[in-house]
């Protein structure tokens, strides 16, 4: 039993913020190994914006070059009540025009809106590509950081601080009936407000979760964006990618201190572990060596998963690029009582991306997934129950909900927001983290930061 | 009704002449059986006193892992324990601050009591996360009696038919009273010779019966809480509430005590692997403890000359304070004492006392603020090592 | 009478009168005008039925400023708390959970339901306190802007945010769990049993349009803790003689310091001249002058018809009007003549000197949310009953009784609106779900009265009935209420001032917003 191990740090997960923190430990000079349960890599385009600062550390040339982002437009289709769609395009003008065939007073404020929220969005960005603000320190260079991000909202104008403080805690239903009067126009916005989120849209906080999911999007395009980042991060050398293990990962640690990392049968020795799992799993066989409290705060994190995804075929090619069926907020909203109580949405909310002939699906609120399901779900896309097919649920997609409580300091567990865990030499880096999910890399480069700090 | 009856209240019901009831944990005692607790305290020291202890909270902890958790949660080190023995602890928070204090008995082989003073119950769940062990509390299904004083052992070899000079102090047996199965432990609050005896509550009365039967002609007498304290502060024992705050009810930080603040550095077991407060505690007694527990003897001559100022014979309390006193030192105040009294036995006016620092070692001159005749006046007091009293037969 | 008066307070709620009595105290000459027969807006007792007292609309008290107590002496004026001693939750089983004023005995009830509860409750308890005493300072203080970059704003700003540092983390994130989340995540957090955590969350959502499982109703949860009875933080009281007398209190105590208080005189509107307010007019036509006017009222009625909207700037009268209101409670006083017995408890005992909670699960109070959320009145609503007669003997003849019934949820926009039918038929899906638990209820009654939203409204003047002059959701409250720029208690109108609860810091018979709104005046050398 050599004394020295093998590898420097092991990333437990091989998903885009797993990678990224891999990479740039790699490219610090550490020798790195990545874990995946998985037996291969995943062909799936990855939903979220690529901060530029992770395509710049990792030397990627973005986009034409190795990444490709989806660029569709229309960027969403919705049916409309009377027959027709709506269509929103990524030319605000040509979105502009769409929405006054269905409401005037609606077009009008439509370019305002999009400003209002583009300009809050930002302030995320700004937000997301650095650890959360520590706003218990004492040390000068964050409180000097955190001022100077005030100063910076602050310089944005008075409107933008009012909207920060005003907005982020509504719900996105009460912000879009103060600005529109469409069901379907709000319908589309307001789903964005509960994705992933156990939440109808007369929730605080969907405010918040409606502008994390513009981050990275232009003016106007209120979905984010769409690359394919991990396939280009799973291809770049550097690191030593394990697939395959016949279940998760599992932390080893003593008195603790991390160990590595057991694989199937095989133990890893590490002395850094970076987990990109969902928290929860990261800590179960740690128990015994956690304080209490902390173990009953990751026990807390909320992550009640209610989104189904999967895929339906179509005969024909689809008309629409991605379609949306939330036909109001009441619609939504109705969906979700459902889940409030336990059940799976009779009329759940159904967003079909068409991806290569066939569809890929989001679908809330889905709380067993069951053929009565699929049979609303075929329904709603106006196809056959048996060519709809939906995964069985694997957790919640964000390893934590987007709530106003999981959110930068609060995340994962209030007091550790920093990607650091009680485990000395234990980091996290998923989407469990700040700045949470689909924001591709974000959480692996700020995690790989502190790491590298902190050894 | 507003509190509970322990399950021998129509015994201690039926005794009491005063009709002076407390409450603790929820349950109502008696604080004195007769009008004066006078006769019950003496009846510790020369012959055997009888008190009821049921509203104490215990925990059946049974499992694989059920000394790991204690382990984890106490700082004795519970692991090199034996079966048959008992021991005193307290337990921290992850500061190394004081939550409670009581004994944990070693019934089998994985099979533990606990007794606390406080609900624990949530505190051990939260605590048992990820191990194998099932918690029961069992603080209704218990009753508990305390037997203490010089006598306490020939009443009790009677009453259970059986010698039980073998049984050591801080160490426990299975007997049978009467056909009732008991559990005897050779412990106690009172510092003396002394047995706590742990029964079924179905078989609480029968009990008592019993060893009241056998007792009598030994001089066993029924006592209430107000003995007690006097009894527990001559052996210096700490009373949680009291003497130290648990650090779940502090408002403050300095409401919080570790375990060195107060005289228990020998339960620390720094030696064990981790248990919660371990970091803190290590830093602590790197550093020393802030303050220290210690006893205060105050002094006859200077209380005597204190009431003469004003004509008086000094007053002297026959019943335990248990009120905050501050306590100075050229002219400072360098501590408080949180209980005192009058000890008859010892003939001594003594007090429990937190010092700052160094002030805490033993043969330092202090003086403790006394109220004489609505007037604040400071006694000379000298500190004094714990416990005042301990006589040989605790242990013999 | 004074030719000008130095000021002039429209609305006699008790907010406006603690105004009109701080200004009379700093020797200012006062007139307080008041539209009804009484004042205290909606803290009134009426006789409705001869010899019955209703406490109409608010009934319990416990959150007014003990300094407001102090400076007013309102002991000396009539005002006396009496505690509430209990709350019993009767069960949809037949059993019940019931808190009690001895912690013991609330402990064993607990212990009963879940023994880890009964110990969680102590250390959920220990947290509320700490939370309540440190969000008990911003209560009284003046919300900075935090869009202005004055130096007093800054420091406020500063101030503020040094007090939450100095929570130390563990407060802090429990501070920030308590604004963002909704009161049944945060009690799942602490609690295992559904009727304790339905019967705590409903404290969360009264006079809200928000459920249990609502974003933003944790923060009520506090308010539990920071009511002060005798310098002690307990629940709440019932003041001797209902509400009403604590609006008396308060009008005595402002008449003894020489202020004039005028009952059935309506304001139609502010006079202004120059951006300036001047004073007032009646609806019959008189016009009073003053050096400064208040408007007590909630902010729709403050700003949209008191003023004419071109005195005020384009981006404030938006904002005012996309401040919601929407009333969601109702009232159901009863005349009895004997006091109903509960299945779960039978007979009548102490449980009647207390509350009895009507929030079995945590499922029935949201149903009764989502009956609201689609404009309908809650088929099996949540009640917040006492019964004042048994606490303040005065209110009901002797051997009678008087029966408060605070009723969620009631939307202001019903379907089809309220009339009196729809009126009728909400007071007998409140009695007729009572009656489920208590037997016999209806072979008791001998008056009912039943108040919606829209009654509400119509008799006090409160927009859209709601009971907080304006809801209290995380972006209506602070420097946000009721509009950013504009949360100091002066107006964009010179000399016109708010101090209704649709101002810092919000509803509840606290009296805070009247008693900052006095000092920014006098601080301001009117």
């Amino acid at each position: 039993m050599s004394a020295a191990s093998r590898w420097d740090a092991i990333v437990i997960g091989a998903d885009v913020n797993g990678l990224v923190a891999a990479h740039l430990l790699a490219r610090a000079g550490r020798r790195v190994l990545v874990v995946d349960s998985r037996k291969a890599p995943e062909q799936r385009v990855d939903v979220g914006w690529v901060p530029p600062q992770v395509l710049r550390d990792l030397g990627i040339r973005a986009p034409a070059f190795y990444l490709q982002a989806d660029q569709r437009d229309p960027w969403i289709t919705a049916p409309l009540p009377g027959g027709g769609k709506l269509e929103l395009w990524r030319d605000l003008g040509q979105s502009t025009e769409a929405i006054r065939k269905l409401s005037p007073a609606d077009a009008a404020k439509w370019p305002e809106f999009c400003t209002r929220m583009r300009r809050l969005a930002g302030v995320l960005e700004a937000l997301y590509v650095q650890p959360a603000p520590d706003v218990e320190t004492r040390e000068i260079g964050e409180l000097l950081r955190m001022a100077g991000l005030g100063l910076h909202v602050r310089r944005l104008g008075k409107q933008t601080v009012i909207d920060l403080l005003r907005i982020l805690p509504m719900s996105i239903a009460e912000l879009l009936d103060d600005w529109f009067e469409n069901d379907t126009l709000k319908g589309v916005l307001g789903a964005a407000g509960v994705w992933h989120l156990r939440q109808g849209p007369r929730a605080g906080g969907t405010a918040f979760n409606f502008l994390h999911h513009h981050v990275g999007s232009p003016a106007g395009v209120f979905r984010p964006p769409r690359s394919n980042i991990t396939q280009v991060l799973t291809a770049m050398p550097g690191v030593e990618v394990r697939w395959g293990g016949s279940a998760e990962a599992v932390v080893l640690a003593t008195a603790g201190r991390v160990t590595g990392v057991r694989s199937g049968s095989e133990e890893l020795v590490a002395p850094l572990v970076v987990s990109s799992a969902d928290p929860q799993t990261t800590f179960a066989p740690l128990k015994p060596q956690l304080d209490a409290e902390f173990v009953r705060a990751v026990g807390n994190i909320k992550s009640r998963s209610i989104v189904a995804r999967g895929t339906a075929q179509l005969e024909r090619p689809a008309d629409f690029k991605t379609l949306c069926l939330a036909p109001s907020l009441d619609h939504l909203e109705r969906a979700h009582d459902d889940a409030k109580y336990g059940r799976t949405s009779a009329r759940p909310y159904v967003e079909a991306v068409a991806t290569d002939g066939r569809l890929d699906l989001h679908v809330q609120y889905a709380v067993t997934i069951d053929q009565t399901l699929i049979a609303s779900v075929a329904a709603a896309l106006g196809v056959a129950a048996s060519q709809v097919s939906l995964e069985p649920q694997s957790g919640h997609h964000y390893h934590g909900e987007l709530t106003l409580d999981q959110i930068l300091f609060m995340r994962p567990v209030p007091g550790w927001s920093r990607y650091r865990t009680p485990i000395h030499g234990l980091y996290l880096c998923g989407p469990g983290t700040h700045p949470g999910g689909g924001i591709a890399g974000a959480a692996g480069r700020n995690a790989a930061r502190v790491i590298l700090k902190d050894n | 009704m507003t509190l509970r009856q322990t399950p021998f209240h129509a015994r201690t019901a039926a005794l009491s002449e005063g009709q002076a009831w407390r409450r603790w944990a929820g349950y109502v005692v008696a604080s004195a059986y007769e009008l004066s607790h006078e006769r019950e305290y003496h009846a510790i020291r020369s012959a055997a006193a009888l008190f009821d202890v049921s509203p104490l909270y215990k925990y059946l902890i049974t499992g694989r892992d059920a000394a790991r958790l204690l382990d984890r949660v106490v700082t004795r080190d519970v692991g090199k324990a034996k079966v048959g023995q008992v021991l005193y602890t307290p337990w921290c928070d992850p500061e190394g601050k004081v939550i409670d204090d009581g004994t944990i008995s070693v019934l089998a082989d994985g099979r533990y009591r606990m007794t606390a003073a406080d609900p624990n119950l949530r505190w051990l769940h939260l605590n048992a996360a990820g191990l194998d062990v099932a918690i029961e509390e069992v603080s209704e299904q218990t009753a508990a009696l305390s037997l203490q004083g010089p006598n306490a052992r020939a009443i009790l070899q009677v009453a259970a038919q059986r010698d039980l000079a073998a049984l050591k102090y801080f160490h426990l047996t299975e007997a049978k009273i009467r056909g009732i199965p008991v559990t005897i432990s050779r412990t106690g609050y009172t510092g003396d010779l002394g047995y706590e005896i742990w029964v079924d509550a179905a078989q609480a009365l029968p009990l008592w019966d019993a060893l009241i039967e056998t007792g009598t002609p030994h001089g066993i007498t029924p006592a209430g809480m107000l003995a007690l304290d006097v009894a527990r502060i001559e052996a210096g024992l700490l009373l949680i509430e009291v003497d130290y705050f648990s650090s779940k009810h502090a408002l403050i930080e300095a409401q919080k005590s570790s375990p060195f603040e107060l005289g228990l550095g020998w339960t620390v077991a720094l030696g064990k692997e981790s248990f919660n407060g371990k970091p803190a505690l290590v830093r602590e007694k790197e550093r020393g403890p802030a303050w220290q527990f210690t006893g205060l003897a105050v002094d006859w001559e200077s209380l005597e000359r204190l009431y003469a100022e004003v004509g008086l014979p000094p007053r002297l309390p026959t019943q335990a304070w248990r009120t905050s006193v501050p306590v100075y030192k050229g002219g400072r105040q360098v501590g408080y004492a949180t209980s005192g009294g009058w000890s008859p036995l010892l003939k001594q006016y003594i007090a429990l006392a937190h010092l700052e620092g160094t002030f805490g070692t033993a043969g330092t001159a202090v003086e403790m603020e006394i109220t004489v005749e609505h007037h604040r006046k400071r006694a000379a007091a000298r500190v004094t090592k714990l416990p005042f009293f301990n006589p040989d037969r605790k242990r013999a | 009478m004074p030719s000008t008066y130095d000021a002039i307070v429209i609305g006699g709620g008790h907010n406006g009168l603690v105004t009109a009595a701080y200004l009379a105290r700093a020797g200012k000459k006062v007139l307080v005008l008041e539209k009804r027969p009484r004042v205290g807006g909606a803290a009134v007792t009426e006789e409705i039925f001869p010899g019955f007292k209703f406490t109409m609309f608010s009934y319990v008290v416990s959150l007014l400023r003990p300094e407001i107590i102090r400076d007013l002496d309102l002991p000396r004026h009539g005002l006396h708390i009496l505690p509430l001693e209990s709350t019993v939750t009767p069960m949809e089983n037949g059993d019940y959970l019931a808190a009690w004023g001895d912690h013991d005995e609330t402990r064993r009830e607990l212990y009963r339901h879940s023994p880890r509860d009964a110990e969680a409750y102590d250390e959920y308890g220990k947290l509320m306190h700490h939370m309540a005493h440190a969000v008990r300072p911003i209560l009284g203080m003046v919300p900075p802007d935090p869009t202005s970059f004055d130096p007093r704003d800054l420091m406020a700003l500063l101030r503020l945010g040094k007090h939450f540092r100095g929570l130390g983390a563990e407060r802090l994130h429990a501070l920030v769990k308590l604004m963002t989340m909704s009161s049944a995540d945060f009690l799942d957090e602490w609690f295992e049993t559904d009727v304790l955590k339905a019967t705590k969350s409903a404290s969360g959502i009264i006079g809200t349009f928000l459920g249990p499982r609502s974003p933003g109703t944790a923060y009520v949860l506090l308010h539990h803790y920071m009511g002060e009875l005798d310098g002690v933080f307990r629940a709440w009281g019932f003041a001797k003689g209902g509400t009403g007398a604590v609006s008396e209190a308060i009008a005595s105590a402002a008449r003894g310091f020489g202020a004039e208080i005028r009952c059935d005189a309506t304001v139609a509107r502010v006079l202004v001249k120059g951006g300036r307010a001047t004073g007032v007019a009646l609806e019959n036509g008189d016009e009073i002058a003053a050096k400064v006017v208040v408007s007590g009222l909630d902010p729709r009625r403050t700003f949209l018809e008191l003023v004419e909207e071109r005195e005020l700037p384009g981006e404030f009268i938006s904002d005012i009007k996309r401040f919601k209101f929407r009333g969601s409670s109702g009232k159901v006083n009863l005349a009895l003549d004997a006091l109903p017995s509960f299945t779960c408890m039978p007979g009548v005992g102490r449980q009647h000197r207390g509350a009895f909670s009507i929030s079995p699960s945590l499922e029935y109070v949201e149903r009764a949310y989502d009956d609201a959320k689609y404009g309908e009145f809650s088929r099996r609503p949540y009640m917040d009953i006492v019964f004042p007669s048994m606490i303040d003997p005065g209110m009901a003849p002797p051997g009678k009784h008087v029966m408060s019934v605070f009723v969620q949820y009631a939307p202001y926009h019903l379907n089809g609106g309220w009339n009196d039918a729809k009126r009728e038929a909400f007071g007998d899906a409140v009695v007729n779900t009572i009656e489920s638990f208590a037997p016999g209820l209806k072979s008791h009654i001998l008056h009912r009265q039943v108040i919606t939203p829209a009654d509400i409204e119509r008799i006090t003047g409160l927009t859209e009935g709601n009971i907080f002059q304006g809801e209290l959701a995380l972006h209506q409250l602070f420097f946000m209420r009721p509009a950013a720029g504009w949360a100091k208690f002066r107006t964009p109108v010179r000399a016109y001032y708010q101090c209704g609860a649709g101002t810092h810091p919000g509803g509840g018979i606290m009296g805070a917003s009247g008693r900052l709104a006095a000092l920014a005046i006098l601080g301001d050398g009117a």
